[in-house]
């Protein structure tokens, strides 16, 4: 399925907070755009993301069954963006959607899909730790990949790198 | 009285008056003024020497032979620098290079159990082994129980094993021996009671008595053949072998994939040495047991004719013979365990309760009653 | 590190020495008892483990040889891959994409340069570099079978056949050494197409060593899979139902060998897959339940043992297509790719390794993102070992196959 008729189909169902697909585009120097290469992505509001996750997984010209990455995308240093980006997968249709949603860094929490999907429990995890994300509701909110003690979000532009870690220096 | 049958079947008496070492320094012209007393006691010590050395050379022979066996099943050589020919060497050099480790000892361990275990453990089974005679005359203690003394104290290890594992302060050496205690304890009884069968068969507990009822049909009148319900019971020896000695496929104490090394994880140099020792000499003799009661222990068509062209039983080149023959027979075992080693996965500890209580036990008791039954009717039949 | 009190619910286990179980004997009286009192006692599978696969910590907290609940602690082996994405040029990029899942390097390769590939529309990749793809990939693939199907013997005890899957495991790594240079970490396929053509003489030896592995296979199935000791200790442990399976996020043979017939080589086909499954090429094989339960260890590691068998004949199905020609495209030496955002997933010997990747038309990238499956598999292993015997944790972690590199990145 397209992404257009994914998206109609999700509004069909009444989910809420549908933002738009952000398809890809040749350059028009005309207009000064750039263009944009790649996969088509479905903007959503981060508030409505379960509802929305539930009714991918259940609706039944969708069928997205399996969640394959729920990550995180801090695209620039001073900004004040920061993208949730989740990849689906449907087993009987075979086809992907690509979601993102986005928070501002001075807010940054959202539901946790634990609930829809269990596979989202350890990639929440790791996004929680890089990137400073609150996912509320998780079952588990414990560090994965980092030490317990470990200070700061690697994964944001604006991290700076410890000078040293338990007396051992990091140059 | 079975000394007096098996005498019989010989045409002499099964044991000399004394030990062989003893009868060596008897016949030494030594001045009369050295007491009978110190000869004998140097008899003692010259057999007890020997006894040490010929013990480790053949579980070191072991020791090479498995690094060779397991070697070619898996496509590969095995030692081959170590002394030149084949690596034969490789135990000595192993041997000296453990001599030289740190010893080690966990910092939580209980030091006087840590030290005792191995102590134990080797201890034990060089003394089972005591009751292995080399030949008719060449016997290190007359042992006219010799099956009792070696499942009694073969059994001991056990204590050294759950002490050595406690004494680690592992969690996984704990494991280990709990897991050994559990299995060894599990199939002591069909050990025992397959063991059971040929002693109906053959009517003693001594070896070399054992080895001489099994002296006719010109050599080959081995107890296998004599007697339908040892194959069965044969087969149950030889399982039960394998999970008395912790070999693989019930190889769980020291499972090496789970935990580590078992109860030897904590165990460095001589001291893990020693636990590896006594792997081997109850491989050994669990082995020879196995040859002596089924498989005519020093009987062979070599000594049939050899007695047949009017030999004495106790000459050099018939007590080599015999000792040659014990030998290759326990060899060929040690190489069916070795095989079996490389071949089979480790089977689960709960399965292998299962198995041994609950299979192993009634079936080892069936054989001994249908050996028995047997034997019986035989009796009946034919006299 | 944290806490060693599980967090998944500990399942029902029936033990006759506790003190909540003292029954009321048909007199009135309650049977006199004496509790002893045992605890649970915690074990940790230490990062340095021989059955761990790599560094990992399992705490396991079990009641005797039960266990009754298990936490898995990642980390020891994050390299920060990601991050290294976001400071290094496109290109730069590749031989860290090796290391991950650094059994199967060309899948990883090949991951990484579609992603970048999905970003450069105008891109073309020539029919040789394609078929020189995937015969690399599937090569790899079979290596990386042959690693899980000897560490599984070895993790269940049998030690031979880990000698054995090594034998052909060197020829492979000899066959990418000629084309290549390298054993381990290729940094062969690079975004374009490959980066050596096949020197004379290689596709001969490699349709040789088909011939060769064929009859091996045969030998490794029987010495192995169907090994009744073996069976006995992987048929109905770690049994991972259907709808469990889909609901982590399950891929790959974890997730074949639960039933649900789907691989994206076959469903979501790409480089020359699409073109060998219509040509009957290759089948998917899928868990079936004949020796234990669906969805057992059994299941999962059967599912690799004849995928194995399936590598083989896309093997030979590509050299018999393959054609002379440009192994290349038009690549500039550096790149600088369209800005744009992409995800590509493949199928690598563990499930699907999908890389997002996502560019401001710069040199270096954005974002790049590495979802490996290690990461999803293991997850379900908390779940799983509960209920079971600790010689059973072994056997269900050696079924996920799983590569540290790739769980931590």
């Amino acid at each position: 399925m397209e992404l257009q008729a994914i998206h109609d189909t999700l509004k069909a169902a009444g989910v809420a907070g549908l933002l738009g697909c952000d398809e890809p585009r040749p350059a028009n120097k005309k207009e000064k755009d750039p263009g944009r290469a790649g996969m088509p992505f479905l903007l959503v509001d981060p508030a409505e993301i379960v509802p929305l996750l539930t009714a991918c997984r259940d609706e039944p010209r969708l069928q997205f069954d399996l969640l394959i990455d729920l990550t995180a995308s801090d695209p620039a240093a001073d900004g004040d963006d920061l993208w949730v980006l989740i990849q689906l997968l449907s087993l009987k249709y075979r086809h992907r959607l690509a979601i993102k949603a986005h928070l501002p860094k001075s807010a940054l929490s959202i539901a946790s899909a634990t609930a829809v999907y269990r596979a989202a429990n350890w990639h929440e995890r790791e996004c929680s730790e890089m990137f400073g994300i609150t996912f509320e509701g998780h079952p588990d909110p414990r560090k994965i990949l980092l030490p317990d003690d470990w200070k700061g979000f690697p994964l944001r532009k604006d991290y700076e790198f410890p000078t040293e870690y338990h007396g051992i220096s990091c140059e | 009285m079975i000394q007096e049958q098996a005498g019989a079947v010989l045409g002499h008496p099964v044991h000399p008056d004394s030990n062989v070492f003893v009868r060596i320094l008897e016949w030494l012209p030594l001045p009369e003024i050295i007491p009978g007393w110190v000869v004998t006691f140097g008899g003692v010590m010259l057999g007890m020497s020997i006894f040490l050395a010929v013990m480790s050379v053949l579980v070191m022979f072991c020791v090479w032979m498995e690094r060779k066996v397991s070697g070619h099943i898996q496509c590969r050589t095995g030692p081959m620098y170590a002394g030149g020919w084949h690596g034969w060497a490789q135990s000595l050099a192993d041997g000296v290079k453990l001599l030289l480790k740190e010893d080690m000892i966990p910092k939580d361990a209980d030091r006087t159990l840590f030290w005792i275990a191995p102590a134990i453990v080797l201890g034990s089974i060089f003394g089972a082994m005591v009751a292995f005679p080399l030949s008719y005359d060449w016997w290190f203690g007359r042992m006219d129980l010799g099956v009792f003394a070696i499942l009694a104290l073969s059994s001991t290890t056990t204590i050294g094993v759950v002490m050595a594992g406690w004494a680690s302060a592992s969690k996984w050496s704990l494991y280990g021996a709990m897991r050994e205690a559990a299995q060894v304890v599990a199939y002591e009884i069909p050990l025992g009671l397959s063991l059971l069968a040929p002693l109906f068969v053959l009517g003693t507990f001594s070896l070399t008595e054992a080895s001489a009822m099994q002296s006719g049909w010109f050599g080959m009148k081995w107890a296998i053949f004599t007697n339908p319900f040892l194959i069965p019971a044969f087969l149950i020896y030889v399982v039960s072998a394998l999970a008395e000695t912790k070999r693989a496929p019930f190889d769980l104490p020291e499972a090496e994939s789970e935990l580590v090394a078992g109860f030897m994880t904590e165990y460095s140099g001589i001291r893990w040495s020693f636990f590896f020792f006594e792997e081997y000499a109850a491989m050994l003799l669990m082995s020879v047991l196995g040859a002596f009661f089924w498989f005519g222990g020093f009987e062979s068509p070599l000594t049939g004719a050899l007695r047949a062209s009017g030999m004495e039983d106790t000459s050099l080149v018939f007590s080599l013979v015999c000792f040659g023959t014990v030998l290759f027979k326990g060899f060929v075992g040690i190489f069916l365990m070795m095989w079996l080693r490389w071949t089979l996965p480790r089977v689960r500890i709960d399965q292998v309760m299962t198995m041994g209580y609950k299979y192993l036990t009634p079936l080892a008791l069936f054989c001994v009653l249908g050996a028995a039954s047997w034997e019986a009717l035989q009796h009946l039949i034919f006299s | 590190m944290s806490n060693s009190t599980s967090n998944t619910p500990e399942k029902e286990h029936k033990s006759s020495y506790r003190a909540e179980e003292r029954r009321t004997l048909s007199s009135g009286e309650e049977e006199f008892f004496f509790d002893v009192k045992t605890s649970d006692m915690e074990v940790n599978m230490g990062p340095q483990h021989p059955a761990t696969h790599g560094v990992m910590r399992v705490l396991i907290r079990c009641d005797g040889e039960l266990v009754t609940g298990s936490q898995v602690h990642l980390g020891y082996l994050h390299r920060c891959a990601e991050k290294i994405g976001e400071n290094v040029e496109w290109l730069q990029y590749l031989p860290y994409t090796d290391r991950y899942d650094y059994l199967a390097a060309m899948n990883n390769n090949l991951g990484y340069s579609m992603a970048v590939e999905a970003l450069m529309p105008g891109l073309e990749i020539p029919r040789r570099a394609v078929l020189l793809r995937t015969i690399n990939v599937e090569l790899n693939r079979i290596a990386s079978h042959l690693v899980a199907y000897g560490t599984y013997g070895l993790d269940i005890g049998a030690i031979t056949p880990f000698l054995y899957a090594f034998r052909e495991r060197e020829w492979i790594q000899a066959l990418f050494e000629k084309i290549c240079g390298a054993r381990l970490t290729y940094s062969y396929i690079r975004i374009g197409g490959v980066f050596n053509d096949a020197p004379p003489g290689w596709l001969k030896e490699v349709g040789h060593f088909c011939d060769v592995f064929e009859e091996k296979w045969k030998e490794y199935r029987d010495l192995l899979a169907l090994n009744h000791i073996f069976i006995k200790r992987t048929a109905h442990v770690g049994v991972i139902p259907k709808d469990m399976a889909i609901d982590f996020g399950l891929t790959g043979p974890m997730l074949r060998g639960s039933g649900v017939d789907f691989d994206l080589r076959r469903d979501m086909p790409y480089m020359a897959y699409g073109e060998a499954y219509e040509a009957g090429a290759f089948k998917v094989p899928v868990g079936s339940g004949e020796k234990g339960e669906l969805g057992d260890s059994w299941d999962r590691f059967y599912v690799r043992v004849e995928e194995m068998m399936e590598s083989i004949k896309l093997v030979r199905w590509c050299l018999g297509v393959i054609e002379d020609g440009p192994i290349i495209g038009e690549i500039p030496k550096v790149i600088k790719v369209p800005a744009g955002e992409a995800y590509v997933g493949i199928e690598n010997p563990r499930g699907e390794l999908g890389h997002y990747v996502h560019s401001d038309g710069g040199k270096v990238a954005v974002r790049c993102r590495v979802r490996g499956p290690s990461f999803t598999n293991i997850a379900v292993v908390e779940e799983l070992m509960p209920g079971t015997l600790l010689a059973d944790s072994v056997a269900i972690i050696g079924s996920t196959d799983i590569v540290i590199g790739e769980t931590d990145r």
